[in-house]
């Protein structure tokens, strides 16, 4: 497929253009002798021009999307089927020279290749006519065919020329682009508003053959009445998807049409192939502004900051929107990382040094926000993981010390140093209940601790990884808090009913650690870290890969200390003995890709400490 | 012509829910030529027919105050409208500057305004009006549109008429209707905040 791969050039569009222009341009002039025209013919000529005028200035809207149709080719058509091909392309003249005039901020060449591509379309359609055995001077219902066939040219030589120029316009391959208008559905669309446009110009040409001009200036405030009208239904249902759109409080738009827009551009990136960002903003301490300034000023501060954003980020490139609480969040279309870093940390800047009453009471006593942007790259699997990288983001930023604006990256996303213990610090001073309930427990969480930490270093993962492994096995057990202590201590073999309770300490422990937001990652190593790797563990049976990768790394530490040390309920194994148990194990209960690296590791560290005491 | 457009433009400014408190807000530079072009053209009307010297003058003095209403227009055509009043003079200046200051009228045109005006035209005795014939040049510029029923005055107009109208009309439009959100604007809207 060569082809396929042929890419577009801007020299393939300005080609196109030229051949067309002068392709129209030369036709037109062949054809037409402006002066040879009677005095009486001016007038219609005027007239048609007025009334073309009159129609490409009132527009028929079509609800939902912009959509517009312009009725001016029935004009040209009823034309060619009552005064022939001179005056019509008298009319074409002159009406584009005034259209010119009036529009004089678009481009020269968008005006001429429009101008020769009706004039294209004018003449073939004429000559087919008159091949086809039509005659001028009205409608001839028994040879009713001959105009069928010149609207038909008049539709396929106008979708053909539009068509070929949106793909020589666009970039990319032609295979791509031609996906692309078939998907835009420029034929679908057009077909409707075509076959009312060209059924009209026959309604034209009857009336304008009984009445000249009380005909034309009937149908055409018609037109214009009909327009007026649509573009109230345009107005009216603008009006009330605005309402469902957006947030009541700030006039920005909501949560759910920012998701829309978003899923829209993903769906759109492959054909535009535009950078995008996502910024998510949250307004700095604003639960001690309510606090201390009461809800209702509280609303006022988002309907403010909401006014601020709409001012001061005002583009056709963003879309803002109130995406929670206090949160706002920005599309930027066409837009990468770091201009978007510019724009709001200017941003941020301008709203340090906005006053607002009441902010005296805040830490910074500034309004001021922390922000997260993330933009597209290739891998990005959906809209929602834009967002949850934002997020992430915008948890550093906060984490920065707030008032800070970050774009997200692998390596500032996982915890500092300090934020790290503290988390630790938080999961140890629950486990410490351990210590009176359940002290074997405790010393098994503390014991797979360090076994993960030695273990994280050996596997070398990343530093977020590596953080959330060892977080997940200082806390896996959590959920046997709830398991009464009689089970849980109970010497000899559990009954089938306190084993149901013993496996049910995944869910508990995910329950607890999901009503703190900071923990919400180490729920997978908690609830799956019983899963089997033949799928028959608890609490889904998940197979395979479908663990993830750290809940299976936890099993093995987890299995192994279980294994080594004293319970109530069952003989220690020696390292040796559950080294083999391990072996045997991998592939059933274990994924054995990290069964090897892990006895390595017992191995050397076990070596390390018997040479110690033996010192 | 000019009388029935604005005539027209006033009432629709009307019906539209305007208000002729907008012309107060009318800003125009060197206004007063108006009225005195009025004034000039009118003693020229009422004097060509006893002081012959004026009379042989009178194309002349027509061209000399198109050309001065003209600069008027371009000083003010920041005016929405005034540029398309422009355009519709000059299409007329145009046309009587190259016919020597008359204005061609057809005479097919003009068949239901009665014999005597044709003869007048013809003799190319009728104010500033003449027949258009083959030397006429440009004659599509001149006097050809004829209006009549369902139009309740039946005359003959020239497209620089017509487009001199689209131009007062849009002006008149907009004072009367805009003015109104020009002085909204001036309230602030977040007041009481």
């Amino acid at each position: 497929m060569y082809l396929n791969r042929y890419p577009f050039s801007k020299h393939y569009k300005k080609l196109y253009i030229a051949v067309i222009s002068i392709l129209g341009l030369g036709l037109f002039i062949l054809e037409n002798s402006f002066y040879a025209q009677p005095l009486e013919d001016w007038v219609l000529i005027y007239m048609l021009s007025g009334a073309i005028l009159l129609l490409n200035h009132f527009l028929v809207y079509l609800p939902p999307k912009d959509n517009t149709f312009s009725m001016d080719s029935a004009i040209y058509l009823a034309c060619i089927f009552l005064y022939g091909l001179d005056l019509t392309l008298d009319v074409l003249f002159l009406n584009n020279l005034i259209y010119a005039l009036y529009k004089n901020k678009i481009v020269w060449w968008k005006h001429l290749f429009n101008f020769s591509m009706y004039s294209l379309m004018i003449i073939s359609s004429y000559y087919s006519f008159i091949v086809f055995g039509g005659e001028i001077g009205g409608v001839n219902t028994h040879n009713i065919f001959s105009h069928l066939i010149s609207l038909i040219v008049y539709l396929t030589l106008n979708i053909t020329l539009m068509s070929l120029f949106f793909i020589f316009s666009s970039p990319g391959t032609l295979f791509n682009v031609f996906k692309g208008v078939l998907k835009i559905g420029i034929l679908k669309e057009s077909f409707v508003s075509y076959s009312v446009t060209l059924l009209l110009s026959l309604v034209l040409t009857i009336l304008m053959t009984e009445e000249k001009y009380f005909g034309l200036f009937l149908f055409t405030i018609l037109v214009v009445l009909i327009s007026f009208a649509f573009s109230k239904f345009l107005y009216l249902y603008q009006d009330v998807s605005e309402k469902a759109n957006k947030d009541y409080l700030t006039g920005l738009y909501n949560h759910g049409f920012f998701k829309n827009v978003l899923d829209e551009q993903f769906s759109k990136w492959s054909k535009l192939k535009e950078p995008f960002c996502v910024a998510l903003l949250d307004l700095d301490d604003f639960k001690k502004y309510n606090d201390s300034n009461g809800h209702l000023q509280g609303d006022e501060l988002l309907k403010f900051f909401g006014e601020f954003l709409k001012t001061e980020m005002e583009s056709e490139k963003y879309v803002l929107a109130r995406y929670g609480g206090e949160e706002f969040a920005a599309f930027m279309k066409n837009t990468t990382k770091d201009e978007a870093y510019v724009v709001l940390d200017r941003l941020r800047k301008k709203v340090n040094d906005t006053y607002f009453a009441g902010v005296e009471n805040l830490p910074y006593r500034c309004l001021s926000f922390s922000c997260g942007i993330a933009e597209y790259e290739k891998g990005t699997y959906d809209a929602g993981e834009l967002i949850h990288k934002a997020d992430k983001a915008l948890y550093y930023a906060k984490a920065q010390g707030k008032n800070n604006v970050q774009v997200y990256d692998e390596k500032n996303v996982c915890f500092d140093a300090m934020q790290f213990k503290e988390e630790l610090d938080a999961i140890e001073q629950q486990l410490k209940i351990f210590l009176s309930k359940d002290v074997y427990t405790y010393r098994h969480s503390k014991r797979v601790f360090k076994y993960a930490i030695e273990f994280s270093e050996k596997l070398q993962l990343g530093e977020h990884e590596k953080q959330t492994l060892i977080l997940g096995a200082l806390v896996h057990d959590i959920g046997k808090l709830e398991v009464p202590r009689d089970i849980i201590n109970k010497e000899g073999k559990l009954e089938p009913h306190e084993w149901e309770i013993i496996k049910k300490h995944v869910t508990w422990g995910k329950e607890i650690l999901a009503a703190d937001k900071r923990f919400e990652e180490l729920i997978p190593l908690v609830e799956l870290h019983h899963e089997r790797y033949d799928g028959k563990g608890y609490p889904y049976g998940l197979k395979g890969e479908e663990i993830p990768k750290l809940a299976r790394i936890l099993c093995i530490i987890d299995s192994f200390d279980a294994m080594t040390t004293e319970r109530p309920y069952q003989r220690t194994k020696t390292f040796e003995e559950a080294i083999e148990e391990l072996r045997r194990c991998a592939g059933k209960q274990f994924d054995p890709t990290f069964v090897e690296p892990f006895i390595d590791m017992i191995k050397t560290n076990n070596l390390k400490r018997q040479r110690l005491f033996a010192n | 012509m000019v009388y029935d457009g604005i005539i027209l433009s006033l009432l629709i400014g009307f019906f539209r829910g305007g208000s002729l408190k907008g012309l107060a807000y009318m800003k125009l530079k060197w206004g007063w030529l108006f009225p005195l072009l009025l004034g000039i053209e009118i003693c020229i009307f009422l004097l060509q027919n006893k002081l012959s010297v004026i009379a042989s003058l009178s194309n002349y003095l027509f061209i000399a105050i198109y050309i001065v209403g003209l600069a008027f227009l371009w000083l003010n055509r920041h005016n929405q409208g005034f540029m398309i009043i422009f355009i519709g003079v000059l299409l007329n200046f145009i046309v009587m500057a190259l016919n020597g200051g008359r204005m061609p009228v057809s005479i097919e045109a003009s068949q239901f305004l009665g014999l005597e005006y044709i003869d007048a035209l013809k003799a190319g005795t009728y104010g500033k009006h003449m027949a258009i014939d083959n030397s006429t040049l440009l004659p599509f510029l001149g006097d050809i549109i004829p209006l009549s029923a369902p139009y309740p005055k039946e005359q003959v107009i020239s497209i620089g008429d017509v487009v001199m109208n689209v131009g007062a009309f849009i002006f008149i439009q907009h004072l009367m209707l805009d003015y109104k959100n020009d002085k909204s604007s001036l309230q602030t809207v977040n007041e009481g905040r």
